[in-house]
């Protein structure tokens, strides 16, 4: 992660004299995204929890005695009811846009993104748990996508915002946490503290989760996911909490510690930045210490970010794709299939033939 | 020396960003011999040859600031001694060098092809030109890589961190090997004299043997290098606290991009509704970075003022002055330092005694300011870093090799850091007290 926010720096800040993926100015004004429908069969519901734990001070925010954290959920839901959510607020789009230095759109662009999910949606049963985790800098609707189709195939998933490691969270209070952590983001041990930080945001969300949703969760089928840092974090938990019995990491450079291994199912799905042998050293390292069942997809043309939303929202934000990469829509459907099958096959017990026969465009290790 | 180092890879970054100068093409130099700055991620490395040496001997001798009032002859006369070392064997001898450089160049290479075309010589042959600088912000970077099992904060050593002054004493025990012998702050080493031996760098793995005294005890450890994690906490550039509600502590471990800034955010935030009587600013340690945040660092404690300047061998200067768009804080400033405190560091020290903007206590700076270094890539893909200008203090004092002396000669003793005791710290405060 470090290394391609490094990359990104001196690519951007410092080399680039012309912004390097904008494309020219469009006579009509960007219209706002429509994210990918859901494939499974169920409506989805979403719906925003504030935690807080006070057990520990914020690791970031020195003046909070607390660490508060903001769960959305997506679960599957009953027909037709409620009003379609939102993708963010307003201001946490401009903040976030902001933060990413796409100027040239209008600042509340990103709030204005049309999602499949509804508020207020009753639940219509017990199903096995997805914690979700986004990249550094990222809030976690930035893995919608992801989220409403795993809720319309029956999970219950629980995205965590992890205040203060993204550009805007709104609190409880209505303040709109900013990136504290953007600050210290070079400092050597940054990445093995943001997963450390984020092992202990998950277990409190899952002590939290299991407690006030028993009809909703099964407590006994816990899985986690996460892009980048979301997925290296998905590491780090599984490490520390026995409750998770399975991951899934999305492009992120792993940072935790593996003491005696991990004897429980992994999988690990990058670009080819990650592949075997790749430039970043981390999943080499770890894939020996993955004694349980394990994967290890890579996707030809991929990026960093073609695991989220962000392939979606190019149109929108005035992105070009980059040359030779899938199609948005093919993305999602390749990042959604293979988390989809892993979960299947290990929250659920449904053997999958994916791992055999790998989707075009994506080799298996 | 790895302190140096790591204050050259900083700097490297920080000119990398700030130069926009296109690269330059030395004059009578072959064209493609021509160096220019890296752009876009490292590419893959490609084996040394001869003709990486030429490169990188042209580039210095068209770029490196002291190349004018050079002997080009010295850099092949190191090149070939080293050769010859390396080759006990070899028979051919340096052929008669006249100054002219593309022509010595040619009756060098002529025999360096005679004898040999194996990479690593021309690594060694290189490694020698650099060395022959005898500038310790000259470098050539071929990446030794992560150490196999290495994680983020991972320290690689014998496991602490010593304080060189006279004895050598352990200064701070980190973990790995010196935790494990049970090696504590203040242990006197008694048989090293070369600090160097203690500061193994990956892929170094030879043992290290010590000769330990603590108090009437003697004793002896053999310390192997290795990994070892460090506790995380203690590896934030800038961590800050409040001393007794009236004092803002601040130590800072490096001048990495936005360091000041974060600075500037922690005093803010301590001093906000007290009664705060100074700062003390801790640079112990601080191998220096980005001159750019060196800059802004002084201009909160002083305005109008010349912070350095960078000069070429013939004397022509650019002035680097105060960034007056920074708040100055306002408040009484004492500076830490000791011979951990290199490169942008002293920038930041020798600007802050000249101008009396701050007290200064502890022992002499590192001397490791050469210049800022600038990075030229090589056709192999290594990346040859050396200053293009000089650094000089804002007297125009040359503080590279000499350090910045303190207002306060307070040095740290095995006594001391056997009993957790911080003498200049504690110097500091009664500075603070009596303002």
């Amino acid at each position: 992660m470090r290394r391609t926010l490094a990359a990104l720096l001196l690519l951007t800040a410092c080399s680039a004299p012309a912004p390097p993926r904008a494309a020219a100015p469009s006579p009509t004004p960007p219209q706002p995204a429509t994210l990918a429908a859901p494939t499974g069969d169920r409506p989805v519901g979403t719906a925003v929890l504030h935690l807080t734990d006070g057990s520990r001070p914020d690791p970031w925010n020195l003046d909070a005695e607390a660490r508060e954290l903001r769960v959305t959920l997506w679960y599957p839901s009953g027909e037709g009811e409620g009003e379609r959510a939102a993708y963010m607020s307003p201001r946490e789009s401009e903040l976030t846009l902001a933060g990413t230095g796409a100027a040239a759109v209008p600042p509340d662009i990103l709030s204005r993104t049309v999602v499949h999910a509804t508020t207020n949606a009753p639940a219509t049963g017990r199903f096995p748990l997805v914690v979700l985790s986004p990249g550094f800098t990222k809030p976690v609707s930035s893995l919608t996508s992801l989220a409403e189709d795993l809720a319309s195939r029956g999970y219950v998933v629980a995205g965590v915002d992890h205040p203060y490691e993204n550009h805007a969270t709104t609190l409880a209070d209505g303040t709109v946490a900013e990136c504290l952590a953007c600050d210290s983001d070079t400092d050597p041990g940054f990445g093995a503290g943001v997963v450390g930080i984020r092992a202990a945001d998950v277990s409190f969300v899952l002590d939290e989760l299991l407690k006030r949703k028993p009809a909703l969760i099964d407590r006994t089928r816990i899985a986690m996911a996460g892009q980048s840092i979301g997925g290296a974090s998905a590491l780090a938990a599984m490490a520390a909490d026995p409750r998770i019995d399975a991951g899934i990491n999305l492009d992120g450079t792993t940072y935790a510690r593996l003491p005696g291994g991990l004897d429980r199912p992994f999988l690990f799905m990058g670009t080819p930045e990650h592949a075997p042998g790749g430039r970043d050293g981390s999943w080499d390292r770890d894939w020996k210490l993955l004694t349980g069942w394990r994967h290890w997809i890579t996707v030809t043309g991929a990026d960093h970010q073609s695991f989220t939303d962000l392939p979606q929202l190019q149109g929108a934000l005035g992105l070009k794709p980059l040359a030779g990469a899938p199609t948005a829509a093919r993305l999602a459907e390749i990042t959604r299939t293979y988390v989809a099958a892993f979960l299947d096959e290990h929250l659920r017990s449904r053997p999958q033939s994916l791992w055999k026969a790998p989707i075009s465009g994506t080799t298996s290790g | 020396m790895t302190r140096a180092v790591a204050a050259g890879l900083l700097l490297l970054l920080a000119v990398a960003c700030t130069t926009p100068d296109p690269p330059r093409i030395e004059a009578g130099a072959p064209e493609d011999t021509a160096c220019g700055e890296p752009q876009g991620p490292p590419r893959e490395r490609t084996p040394a040859t001869i003709d990486v040496v030429e490169q990188a001997y042209f580039c210095i001798l068209a770029n490196y600031w002291r190349a004018p009032a050079m002997d080009s002859r010295d850099l092949l006369v190191a090149g070939f001694a080293a050769l010859t070392r390396a080759l006990p064997g070899a028979s051919t001898d340096l052929p008669a060098l006249t100054g002219d450089r593309r022509a010595d160049w040619a009756a060098f290479e002529a025999a360096y092809r005679k004898v040999t075309d194996r990479a690593d010589l021309a690594e060694v042959t290189l490694d020698a030109m650099v060395a022959a600088l005898d500038d310790n912000h000259a470098h050539w970077a071929r990446g030794a890589g992560r150490p196999p099992g290495y994680y983020d904060g991972d320290g690689y050593g014998l496991g602490f961190q010593v304080d060189d002054g006279d004895p050598l004493f352990v200064a701070e025990v980190e973990g790995g090997a010196a935790r494990k012998a049970g090696l504590r702050p203040g242990d006197v080493i008694e048989n090293v004299d070369d600090v160097d031996v203690l500061r193994p760098r990956f892929p170094d793995a030879r043992p290290v043997e010590l000769r330990l005294r603590r108090g009437e005890r003697r004793w002896s450890v053999t310390l192997t290098p290795g990994l070892y994690p460090r506790d995380l906490a203690t590896l934030q550039t800038v961590r800050s606290r409040l001393i007794d509600d009236e004092v803002v502590h601040v130590r800072m471990r490096g001048f990495s991009p936005d360091s000041a800034n974060r600075v500037f955010r922690a005093i803010t935030r301590l001093r906000a509704g007290r009664d705060v009587r100074g700062i003390v600013l801790d640079l112990r340690g601080n191998g220096g970075g980005s001159p750019i945040e060196a800059t802004r660092l002084v201009s909160a404690f002083v305005h109008g003022k010349v912070t350095s300047y960078l000069c070429t061998a013939g004397g022509r200067c650019e002035t680097g002055h105060t960034d007056d768009t920074v708040e100055l804080v306002g408040l009484p400033l004492v500076v830490l330092v000791d011979r951990g405190c290199a490169s942008a560091c002293e920038h930041f020290s020798s600007a802050v005694k000249d101008h009396a903007a701050g007290l200064l206590v502890g022992v002499r700076t590192a001397g490791v300011i050469s210049g800022p270094g600038q990075p030229f890539l090589l056709r192999d893909n290594t990346v040859l870093t050396f200053p293009t200008r000089r650094h000089l203090g804002p007297n125009r004092e040359i503080v590279d090799r000499i350090g910045v002396a303190p207002h306060h000669f307070v040095p740290a003793t095995p006594g001391d850091a056997a009993a957790g005791r911080d003498a200049a710290l504690a110097k500091a405060l009664t500075l603070l007290d009596r303002r």
